[in-house]
Protein backbone atom coordinates (compact mmCIF):
# COMPACT_ATOMS: atom_id res chain seq x y z
CA UNK A 1 0.00 0.00 0.00
CA UNK A 2 1.72 3.38 -0.88
CA UNK A 3 -0.59 5.43 0.31
CA UNK A 4 -0.32 6.38 3.88
CA UNK A 5 -3.30 7.24 4.75
CA UNK A 6 -4.15 3.56 3.90
CA UNK A 7 -1.12 2.08 5.51
CA UNK A 8 -1.89 2.02 9.51
CA UNK A 9 0.72 1.55 11.80
CA UNK A 10 -0.91 -0.64 15.01
CA UNK A 11 1.10 -1.14 18.37
CA UNK A 12 0.71 -4.37 20.05
CA UNK A 13 -1.59 -2.29 22.68
CA UNK A 14 -4.35 -2.43 20.08
CA UNK A 15 -4.79 -5.96 19.60
CA UNK A 16 -4.39 -6.54 23.90
CA UNK A 17 -7.36 -3.73 23.15
CA UNK A 18 -8.81 -6.02 20.44
CA UNK A 19 -8.69 -9.14 22.50
CA UNK A 20 -10.11 -7.18 25.40
CA UNK A 21 -13.07 -5.71 23.76
CA UNK A 22 -14.04 -9.13 22.61
CA UNK A 23 -13.35 -11.02 26.44
CA UNK A 24 -15.29 -8.13 27.75
CA UNK A 25 -18.18 -8.41 25.54
CA UNK A 26 -18.49 -12.13 25.41
CA UNK A 27 -20.11 -13.38 28.04
CA UNK A 28 -17.29 -16.10 28.90
CA UNK A 29 -15.74 -14.19 31.70
CA UNK A 30 -19.00 -15.57 34.00
CA UNK A 31 -17.98 -18.65 32.91
CA UNK A 32 -13.91 -18.61 33.67
CA UNK A 33 -14.98 -16.84 37.31
CA UNK A 34 -15.82 -20.76 37.91
CA UNK A 35 -12.70 -21.51 38.30
CA UNK A 36 -10.58 -18.52 38.66
CA UNK A 37 -12.70 -16.80 41.26
CA UNK A 38 -15.26 -13.82 41.05
CA UNK A 39 -12.92 -11.26 41.12
CA UNK A 40 -12.39 -11.82 36.72
CA UNK A 41 -15.79 -11.00 36.56
CA UNK A 42 -14.32 -7.33 37.45
CA UNK A 43 -13.78 -7.21 33.28
CA UNK A 44 -17.55 -8.31 32.07
CA UNK A 45 -19.74 -6.12 30.69
CA UNK A 46 -22.96 -7.70 32.22
CA UNK A 47 -21.23 -8.19 35.80
CA UNK A 48 -20.31 -4.44 35.41
CA UNK A 49 -23.75 -3.28 33.98
CA UNK A 50 -25.33 -4.66 37.06
CA UNK A 51 -28.95 -4.14 37.93
CA UNK A 52 -31.28 -2.10 39.29
CA UNK A 53 -33.16 -2.35 42.67
CA UNK A 54 -36.04 -3.68 43.49
CA UNK A 55 -39.59 -1.74 44.02
CA UNK A 56 -41.34 -2.90 46.78
CA UNK A 57 -39.50 -6.62 46.59
CA UNK A 58 -40.37 -7.61 43.28
CA UNK A 59 -39.27 -5.87 39.87
CA UNK A 60 -37.39 -2.72 39.13
CA UNK A 61 -38.92 0.88 38.44
CA UNK A 62 -40.36 -0.18 35.21
CA UNK A 63 -43.11 -2.44 37.11
CA UNK A 64 -44.99 -5.08 35.57
CA UNK A 65 -48.31 -4.78 33.77
CA UNK A 66 -47.83 -1.55 32.11
CA UNK A 67 -48.92 -1.35 28.85
CA UNK A 68 -48.56 1.09 26.02
CA UNK A 69 -46.28 4.20 25.15
CA UNK A 70 -46.26 4.88 29.21
CA UNK A 71 -44.96 0.91 29.34
CA UNK A 72 -42.13 1.18 26.32
CA UNK A 73 -40.83 4.68 27.91
CA UNK A 74 -40.22 3.14 31.20
CA UNK A 75 -38.91 -0.05 29.40
CA UNK A 76 -36.44 2.15 27.28
CA UNK A 77 -35.21 3.94 30.11
CA UNK A 78 -34.18 0.68 31.66
CA UNK A 79 -32.23 0.14 28.79
CA UNK A 80 -29.89 3.42 28.55
CA UNK A 81 -27.04 2.25 30.99
CA UNK A 82 -26.01 -0.55 28.83
CA UNK A 83 -25.95 1.74 26.00
CA UNK A 84 -24.06 4.17 27.57
CA UNK A 85 -21.24 2.02 29.12
CA UNK A 86 -21.22 -0.21 25.80
CA UNK A 87 -20.19 2.40 23.75
CA UNK A 88 -18.39 4.38 26.45
CA UNK A 89 -15.96 0.58 26.24
CA UNK A 90 -15.98 0.98 22.38
CA UNK A 91 -14.81 4.57 22.72
CA UNK A 92 -11.68 3.58 24.86
CA UNK A 93 -11.16 0.13 22.91
CA UNK A 94 -10.87 2.28 19.52
CA UNK A 95 -8.75 5.11 21.12
CA UNK A 96 -6.46 2.44 22.36
CA UNK A 97 -5.73 1.17 18.56
CA UNK A 98 -8.15 -1.62 18.98
CA UNK A 99 -10.14 -1.05 16.06
CA UNK A 100 -7.09 -0.04 14.19
CA UNK A 101 -5.44 -3.67 14.87
CA UNK A 102 -9.06 -5.15 13.58
CA UNK A 103 -8.49 -3.46 10.04
CA UNK A 104 -5.11 -4.55 10.16
CA UNK A 105 -5.68 -7.88 10.49
CA UNK A 106 -8.65 -7.50 8.16
CA UNK A 107 -6.67 -5.56 5.45
CA UNK A 108 -4.61 -9.36 3.86
CA UNK A 109 -8.22 -11.22 4.38
CA UNK A 110 -10.40 -9.09 2.23
CA UNK A 111 -9.87 -9.78 -1.17
CA UNK A 112 -9.92 -13.85 -0.54
CA UNK A 113 -12.92 -13.78 1.57
CA UNK A 114 -14.93 -10.79 -0.01
CA UNK A 115 -13.67 -10.18 -3.65
CA UNK A 116 -12.70 -7.06 -2.20
CA UNK A 117 -9.29 -4.90 -2.31
CA UNK A 118 -7.52 -4.66 1.73
CA UNK A 119 -7.90 -1.18 1.48
CA UNK A 120 -11.48 -1.58 2.49
CA UNK A 121 -10.49 -2.12 5.81
CA UNK A 122 -10.94 1.13 7.51
CA UNK A 123 -14.25 1.64 5.75
CA UNK A 124 -15.42 -1.67 6.83
CA UNK A 125 -14.83 -1.21 10.53
CA UNK A 126 -16.48 1.97 10.16
CA UNK A 127 -19.38 0.70 8.46
CA UNK A 128 -19.47 -2.02 11.59
CA UNK A 129 -20.34 1.34 13.69
CA UNK A 130 -22.18 3.90 11.24
CA UNK A 131 -24.14 3.00 8.63
CA UNK A 132 -23.87 6.52 7.26
CA UNK A 133 -19.91 6.65 7.40
CA UNK A 134 -19.52 3.18 5.87
CA UNK A 135 -21.67 4.04 3.13
CA UNK A 136 -19.91 7.94 2.35
CA UNK A 137 -16.76 6.13 2.51
CA UNK A 138 -17.44 3.39 -0.13
CA UNK A 139 -18.72 5.95 -2.71
CA UNK A 140 -15.71 7.67 -1.92
CA UNK A 141 -13.44 4.76 -2.17
CA UNK A 142 -15.03 4.36 -5.85
CA UNK A 143 -15.08 7.36 -6.94
CA UNK A 144 -10.86 7.50 -6.28
CA UNK A 145 -10.78 4.80 -8.41
CA UNK A 146 -9.61 2.55 -5.47
CA UNK A 147 -12.48 0.03 -6.29
CA UNK A 148 -14.64 -0.60 -9.08
CA UNK A 149 -18.24 -0.51 -9.38
CA UNK A 150 -18.86 -4.36 -8.83
CA UNK A 151 -16.84 -4.45 -5.69
CA UNK A 152 -18.44 -1.14 -4.58
CA UNK A 153 -21.86 -3.25 -4.72
CA UNK A 154 -20.18 -6.29 -2.83
CA UNK A 155 -18.86 -4.20 -0.36
CA UNK A 156 -22.18 -2.69 0.25
CA UNK A 157 -24.41 -6.24 0.62
CA UNK A 158 -22.02 -6.66 3.29
CA UNK A 159 -22.30 -3.57 4.77
CA UNK A 160 -26.50 -3.65 4.18
CA UNK A 161 -27.33 -7.00 6.15
CA UNK A 162 -26.90 -5.71 9.86
CA UNK A 163 -25.50 -2.89 8.92
CA UNK A 164 -23.63 -0.64 11.55
CA UNK A 165 -23.55 -3.88 13.65
CA UNK A 166 -22.15 -2.79 16.56
CA UNK A 167 -23.70 0.01 17.22
CA UNK A 168 -27.38 -1.37 16.28
CA UNK A 169 -26.92 -4.28 18.01
CA UNK A 170 -25.68 -2.59 21.45
CA UNK A 171 -28.02 0.83 21.26
CA UNK A 172 -31.35 -1.33 19.82
CA UNK A 173 -30.39 -5.27 20.68
CA UNK A 174 -30.17 -4.15 24.57
CA UNK A 175 -33.73 -4.56 24.18
CA UNK A 176 -32.98 -8.14 24.46
CA UNK A 177 -29.61 -8.70 25.33
CA UNK A 178 -30.16 -7.86 29.18
CA UNK A 179 -33.09 -10.40 28.84
CA UNK A 180 -31.16 -12.97 27.45
CA UNK A 181 -27.91 -12.75 28.64
CA UNK A 182 -28.83 -14.42 32.38
CA UNK A 183 -30.22 -17.51 30.56
CA UNK A 184 -27.46 -17.41 27.48
CA UNK A 185 -24.06 -15.86 28.55
CA UNK A 186 -22.48 -15.65 25.55
CA UNK A 187 -25.20 -14.28 23.62
CA UNK A 188 -23.39 -11.08 22.34
CA UNK A 189 -20.55 -13.43 21.43
CA UNK A 190 -22.53 -15.97 19.64
CA UNK A 191 -24.71 -13.09 18.09
CA UNK A 192 -21.79 -11.38 16.50
CA UNK A 193 -20.43 -14.66 14.86
CA UNK A 194 -23.73 -15.39 13.09
CA UNK A 195 -24.37 -12.20 12.15
CA UNK A 196 -20.61 -11.58 10.72
CA UNK A 197 -20.75 -15.59 9.07
CA UNK A 198 -24.00 -14.23 7.07
CA UNK A 199 -22.83 -11.24 6.29
CA UNK A 200 -19.59 -12.57 4.85
CA UNK A 201 -22.52 -15.44 3.25
CA UNK A 202 -24.42 -12.71 1.60
CA UNK A 203 -21.40 -10.54 0.14
CA UNK A 204 -20.13 -13.92 -1.84
CA UNK A 205 -23.58 -14.66 -3.06
CA UNK A 206 -23.33 -10.74 -5.01
CA UNK A 207 -20.23 -12.09 -5.36
CA UNK A 208 -21.15 -14.66 -7.84
CA UNK A 209 -24.37 -12.38 -8.85
CA UNK A 210 -22.13 -9.28 -10.19
CA UNK A 211 -19.76 -11.68 -11.77
CA UNK A 212 -22.39 -12.73 -14.19
CA UNK A 213 -24.71 -9.62 -14.61
CA UNK A 214 -22.36 -7.07 -13.20
CA UNK A 215 -20.88 -3.95 -14.44
CA UNK A 216 -21.13 -0.45 -14.92
CA UNK A 217 -24.89 0.66 -14.84
CA UNK B 1 -10.57 22.91 32.99
CA UNK B 2 -8.07 25.85 32.70
CA UNK B 3 -6.23 24.27 29.62
CA UNK B 4 -8.84 24.26 26.69
CA UNK B 5 -5.97 21.50 25.12
CA UNK B 6 -5.82 19.02 27.75
CA UNK B 7 -4.73 15.61 26.96
CA UNK B 8 -7.62 13.63 26.85
CA UNK B 9 -7.44 10.34 29.77
CA UNK B 10 -8.90 7.53 29.45
CA UNK B 11 -11.65 8.51 31.50
CA UNK B 12 -12.37 11.47 29.09
CA UNK B 13 -12.42 8.77 26.52
CA UNK B 14 -15.19 7.00 28.17
CA UNK B 15 -17.21 9.64 29.37
CA UNK B 16 -17.15 10.99 25.41
CA UNK B 17 -18.29 7.39 24.18
CA UNK B 18 -20.98 7.20 26.90
CA UNK B 19 -22.05 10.71 25.49
CA UNK B 20 -22.27 9.31 22.14
CA UNK B 21 -24.77 6.15 23.65
CA UNK B 22 -26.78 8.77 25.28
CA UNK B 23 -27.33 10.63 22.08
CA UNK B 24 -28.50 7.29 20.35
CA UNK B 25 -30.73 6.02 23.02
CA UNK B 26 -32.70 9.72 23.73
CA UNK B 27 -32.25 10.38 19.57
CA UNK B 28 -33.27 7.15 18.60
CA UNK B 29 -33.53 3.96 21.01
CA UNK B 30 -36.66 5.55 23.22
CA UNK B 31 -38.86 6.99 20.53
CA UNK B 32 -38.32 3.56 18.27
CA UNK B 33 -38.91 1.36 21.82
CA UNK B 34 -42.07 3.95 22.38
CA UNK B 35 -43.60 3.31 18.74
CA UNK B 36 -43.41 -0.67 18.92
CA UNK B 37 -45.01 -0.09 22.38
CA UNK B 38 -47.85 1.17 20.63
CA UNK B 39 -47.90 -0.61 17.56
CA UNK B 40 -48.24 -3.79 19.81
CA UNK B 41 -50.70 -1.80 22.00
CA UNK B 42 -53.06 -1.04 18.47
CA UNK B 43 -52.34 -5.07 17.50
CA UNK B 44 -53.67 -5.91 21.22
CA UNK B 45 -56.61 -3.83 21.71
CA UNK B 46 -57.75 -3.88 18.01
CA UNK B 47 -57.42 -7.53 18.29
CA UNK B 48 -54.88 -7.89 15.08
CA UNK B 49 -52.50 -9.99 16.97
CA UNK B 50 -54.38 -12.61 17.91
CA UNK B 51 -55.26 -12.83 14.25
CA UNK B 52 -51.59 -12.06 12.86
CA UNK B 53 -50.60 -15.26 15.93
CA UNK B 54 -53.51 -17.32 13.99
CA UNK B 55 -52.26 -16.77 10.11
CA UNK B 56 -48.38 -16.87 10.71
CA UNK B 57 -48.07 -19.44 12.82
CA UNK B 58 -47.67 -22.35 10.62
CA UNK B 59 -44.70 -20.46 8.87
CA UNK B 60 -43.03 -18.91 12.17
CA UNK B 61 -43.65 -22.77 13.06
CA UNK B 62 -40.55 -23.37 11.35
CA UNK B 63 -38.11 -21.60 13.27
CA UNK B 64 -39.63 -22.88 16.80
CA UNK B 65 -41.64 -19.67 16.95
CA UNK B 66 -45.31 -18.63 17.78
CA UNK B 67 -47.30 -16.73 14.74
CA UNK B 68 -46.83 -13.30 16.81
CA UNK B 69 -43.42 -13.44 16.83
CA UNK B 70 -43.76 -12.14 12.98
CA UNK B 71 -44.64 -9.13 13.84
CA UNK B 72 -41.12 -8.24 15.35
CA UNK B 73 -39.57 -9.28 12.33
CA UNK B 74 -41.63 -6.99 10.25
CA UNK B 75 -41.54 -3.65 12.61
CA UNK B 76 -37.90 -4.68 12.48
CA UNK B 77 -37.50 -4.75 9.19
CA UNK B 78 -38.46 -0.83 9.24
CA UNK B 79 -36.45 -0.32 12.66
CA UNK B 80 -34.05 -2.39 13.94
CA UNK B 81 -35.20 -0.64 17.94
CA UNK B 82 -38.63 -1.45 16.95
CA UNK B 83 -37.91 -4.68 16.13
CA UNK B 84 -36.04 -5.35 19.80
CA UNK B 85 -38.97 -3.12 21.34
CA UNK B 86 -42.20 -5.44 20.17
CA UNK B 87 -40.10 -8.72 21.03
CA UNK B 88 -39.57 -7.24 24.60
CA UNK B 89 -43.00 -6.48 24.67
CA UNK B 90 -44.25 -9.55 23.76
CA UNK B 91 -41.98 -11.25 26.04
CA UNK B 92 -43.36 -9.14 29.08
CA UNK B 93 -46.79 -10.15 27.88
CA UNK B 94 -45.54 -13.36 28.14
CA UNK B 95 -46.51 -14.31 24.17
CA UNK B 96 -42.64 -15.28 23.40
CA UNK B 97 -40.05 -16.77 25.74
CA UNK B 98 -36.09 -16.41 26.54
CA UNK B 99 -35.69 -19.44 23.49
CA UNK B 100 -37.94 -17.13 21.06
CA UNK B 101 -35.80 -13.96 21.83
CA UNK B 102 -32.32 -16.06 21.17
CA UNK B 103 -33.89 -17.22 17.96
CA UNK B 104 -34.84 -14.06 16.92
CA UNK B 105 -32.03 -11.65 18.01
CA UNK B 106 -29.35 -11.63 15.20
CA UNK B 107 -32.39 -11.72 12.82
CA UNK B 108 -33.93 -8.09 13.09
CA UNK B 109 -30.45 -6.98 12.64
CA UNK B 110 -30.08 -8.95 9.65
CA UNK B 111 -33.19 -7.75 7.68
CA UNK B 112 -33.44 -4.72 10.00
CA UNK B 113 -34.32 -1.06 8.85
CA UNK B 114 -33.43 -1.90 5.70
CA UNK B 115 -36.67 0.41 4.73
CA UNK B 116 -34.73 3.61 5.48
CA UNK B 117 -31.26 2.07 4.71
CA UNK B 118 -32.08 1.92 1.66
CA UNK B 119 -31.66 5.41 1.59
CA UNK B 120 -29.17 6.09 4.10
CA UNK B 121 -26.87 3.44 2.79
CA UNK B 122 -27.13 1.95 -1.12
CA UNK B 123 -28.55 5.39 -1.90
CA UNK B 124 -26.08 7.11 -0.44
CA UNK B 125 -23.00 4.93 -2.15
CA UNK B 126 -25.04 5.37 -5.66
CA UNK B 127 -25.71 1.39 -6.07
CA UNK B 128 -27.10 0.65 -9.05
CA UNK B 129 -31.01 -0.01 -8.27
CA UNK B 130 -31.61 -3.29 -9.94
CA UNK B 131 -29.43 -4.97 -7.14
CA UNK B 132 -31.87 -3.30 -3.86
CA UNK B 133 -34.32 -6.39 -4.73
CA UNK B 134 -31.47 -9.15 -4.69
CA UNK B 135 -29.96 -7.18 -1.67
CA UNK B 136 -32.87 -7.17 0.39
CA UNK B 137 -33.64 -10.50 -0.77
CA UNK B 138 -30.41 -11.75 0.36
CA UNK B 139 -31.05 -9.80 3.71
CA UNK B 140 -33.98 -11.89 4.64
CA UNK B 141 -32.45 -15.14 3.37
CA UNK B 142 -29.94 -13.96 5.96
CA UNK B 143 -32.61 -13.83 8.64
CA UNK B 144 -34.16 -16.65 7.69
CA UNK B 145 -30.79 -18.60 7.67
CA UNK B 146 -29.77 -17.38 11.38
CA UNK B 147 -33.04 -18.01 13.35
CA UNK B 148 -32.23 -22.34 12.13
CA UNK B 149 -28.47 -21.67 13.47
CA UNK B 150 -30.34 -19.67 16.51
CA UNK B 151 -32.70 -22.45 16.93
CA UNK B 152 -30.08 -24.65 17.47
CA UNK B 153 -28.09 -22.65 19.76
CA UNK B 154 -31.03 -21.89 22.14
CA UNK B 155 -31.52 -26.04 22.52
CA UNK B 156 -28.17 -26.41 23.88
CA UNK B 157 -28.46 -23.57 26.74
CA UNK B 158 -32.10 -23.83 27.19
Amino acid sequence: MSDNKLDVKVGVGGYIALLFAILFFSGVVPLLAKYAGDWVKAVDFSSLLGSFGKIAGAGDFRGSGGSGAKDGFLFALTLVPAVMFALGVVEIIDWLGGLKAGQKILTPVLRPLLGIPGLCGLALISSLQSTDAGAAMSKGLKEDGLITEDEKTIFMMFQFTSDATITNFFSSGAAIIVLVTPVVPPIIAISFLVMFLLKIFAANVMRVYVKKFGGEA
Amino acid sequence: MADANFKKTIFDIFVDGAKKGWAIVTSSTIPNVVMAFIIIQILNVSGLLKIIGKVFGPVMGLFGLPGEAFTVLLSGWLSMGGGCGVAAKLFSDGTLNTTHLVILLPAIFLMGSQVQYLGRALGTANIQGRYYGIMIGLSILNAVISMFIMRLVAAFYI
